[in-house]
């Protein structure tokens, strides 16, 4: 009983902390994401190249770049927002962003913003499929009946652009050569 | 036929080969169910004679649908089973099988090949028309003559190829309508186009020909949706059905008007013009139906009044009395939920 009482604090305490996590506002009123990282080994010119291929490359099938300079980067892109409890679950929708990137040596920011809710609905053949192009900003108030529902779709945005975040920052501090040639080595099992 | 079918398999087993996995999603797990109480104005249980919603002054089911998809790779399945009248004695081949346990909404596999390219074998939702059987992909709960009408689901193999996110085309061989295993062989063939020319507009045009309802025959469809402005979307559903040597079939168009009020509440109207085809010197029924709808949303909940009303010259409906009338209405409020 008494490791019960404590794994159900130990589970509200960690849904607590999910709740406290939430968009921040820019200086027009619209959410935000929004880091800043120290990256003290890189140039600018590496950090660059690196976000250039993350968008291009690694985040392809969901990102399309509008523009570079010799210090930054502008994309858009999609995320599917699901309903996922444990392994199953479904899509509920996408959120579109604007994606911004820029460096400077031993520093570098990025931010999404822009960030619109498209709900999907299942079709005649069980998947599921936007119902609309038009896309529903992420930080408007909702209407008394639809506010749990769309709590749950703020929440699950934040928690899928947080760990788009954190998959950035891993990507920029990859060297990606290094990474395929240890890939392509070959252990041999005839010595010890 | 048979060549025809040895042909794509042997096609899809060899690119099968030479295609890498390349993803794995979760299981996805939804569904819904729904519930209604219908108010016939005459009294009488089935007087407007449109797919499910049958019963009078009565608290009903309609049914519990569960559906199953997950994608490996480039392969992926789904499989969607529903209990419950809508989906059992109401539904096609199980009221034709004196009503069994559960019906198949959909079971098929599906292999993109490409991007563009890809292939689908098993039973389907049907690709013809505007409605579906399943109350969470209409807006309207009572449906229309026209998809009371047209085929349900179809078991075949059909093949898309997507040029563009604007046009895509799908062709394959089909069983005959409704049935999970053919009577009349792989028996009827198939195509759509379909295009989206501007953002937020999309339309179908489909072609069944082959076994079908009441023989062998040819459907024509168009169905297409708009949505014009944020709150306001319109679409469209027409359809000519001609079965083989003066056999019958149907033609009819419905327009579907829709206005979002509120980020919760939508106010619809379904107008629709239906008439069966002559059968010899039998001169076939024609009906107009207007039908009031409103959508409320609270989360996965959606509750839908309606109130609708359908007019025949050739008084096919009847008075409480018993007598044929040449109008008919009923109001109805069900719940859906999905999930």
């Amino acid at each position: 009983m008494k490791y019960i009482i404590i794994i159900l604090l130990l589970a509200f305490s960690i849904d607590l902390s999910a709740q406290q996590k939430q968009f921040s506002k820019d200086d027009n009123g619209k959410f935000i994401y929004y880091m800043v990282v120290d990256s003290q080994s890189f140039s600018k010119d590496t950090l660059l190249q690196r976000a250039r291929s993350f968008v291009n490359v690694a985040y392809k099938k969901s990102m399309a770049q509008e523009s570079v300079t010799d210090s930054s980067v502008l994309a858009k892109g999609t995320m599917v927002i699901d309903k996922t409890i444990l392994v199953a679950g479904h899509p509920s929708g996408e959120v579109s962003y604007n994606f911004v990137f820029e460096a400077r040596n031993g520093k570098y920011r990025f931010w999404l913003t822009d960030l619109l809710f498209i709900p999907y609905q299942r079709d005649r053949y069980g998947n599921f499929v936007a119902t609309t192009k038009v896309g529903v900003p992420l930080e408007r108030t909702p209407g008394k009946l639809s506010a749990g529902a769309w709590k749950d779709i703020v929440n699950s945005a934040y928690n899928k652009i947080e760990k788009f975040g954190e998959d950035f920052k891993k990507y920029l501090a990859t060297n990606r050569v290094e990474k395929a040639k240890k890939k392509a080595e070959t252990i041999s099992t005839k010595q010890w | 036929m048979k060549k025809l079918l040895t042909a794509i398999f042997a096609m899809a087993s060899t690119t099968c080969a030479l295609a890498q996995e390349t993803t794995t999603s979760p299981l996805e797990i939804s569904g819904s169910v729904d519930t209604y109480f219908k108010y016939d104005f005459a009294k009488k249980g089935n007087n407007i004679t449109t797919s499910f919603a049958s019963d009078h002054n009565s608290v009903s089911l309609g049914m519990i649908d569960i559906a199953l998809k997950k994608k490996t790779g480039k392969a992926s399945f789904v499989g969607e089973l529903s209990f419950g009248p809508r989906g059992q004695s109401q539904s096609i081949p199980d009221a034709a099988a004196g009503g069994s346990s559960f019906h198949i909404q959909n079971l098929y596999v599906n292999y993109d090949f490409t991007d563009q390219f890809s292939m689908t074998a098993g039973y389907m939702g049907t690709f013809i028309g505007y409605e579906v059987i399943s109350p969470v992909g209409n807006f309207n709960y009572s449906t229309s003559y026209l998809f009371t009408n047209g085929p349900f689901q179809n078991a075949g193999i059909k093949a898309t190829y997507k040029f563009s996110d604007k046009v895509s085309l799908m062709a394959g061989v089909f069983n005959d309508w409704n049935a999970y295993s053919a009577t009349r062989g792989v028996s009827a063939v198939g195509g759509q186009l379909m295009v989206a020319p501007v953002e937020g507009w999309t339309a179908y045009l489909n072609v069944l020909s082959g076994a079908g309802a009441g023989g062998y025959g040819t459907i024509e469809d168009l169905t297409t949706s708009y949505q014009i402005t944020k709150e306001f979307k319109l679409g469209l559903n027409a359809a000519n059905y001609d079965i083989d040597n003066d056999g019958g079939g149907y033609a009819g168009a419905a327009l579907y008007p829709q206005y979002a009020v509120t980020d919760a509440i939508t106010l619809g109207l379904r107008g629709e013009y239906f008439k069966y085809k002559n059968v010899g010197p039998v001169q076939g029924v024609k009906y107009t139906a207007v039908t009031f709808t409103a959508n409320i949303k609270s989360g996965g909940l959606t509750f839908i009044p309606e109130v609708r009303l359908d007019h025949s010259g050739d008084k096919p409906f009847f008075k409480e009395s018993g007598a044929a009338a040449p109008n008919a209405g009923q109001f109805s409020l069900a719940a859906v939920y999905a999930f």
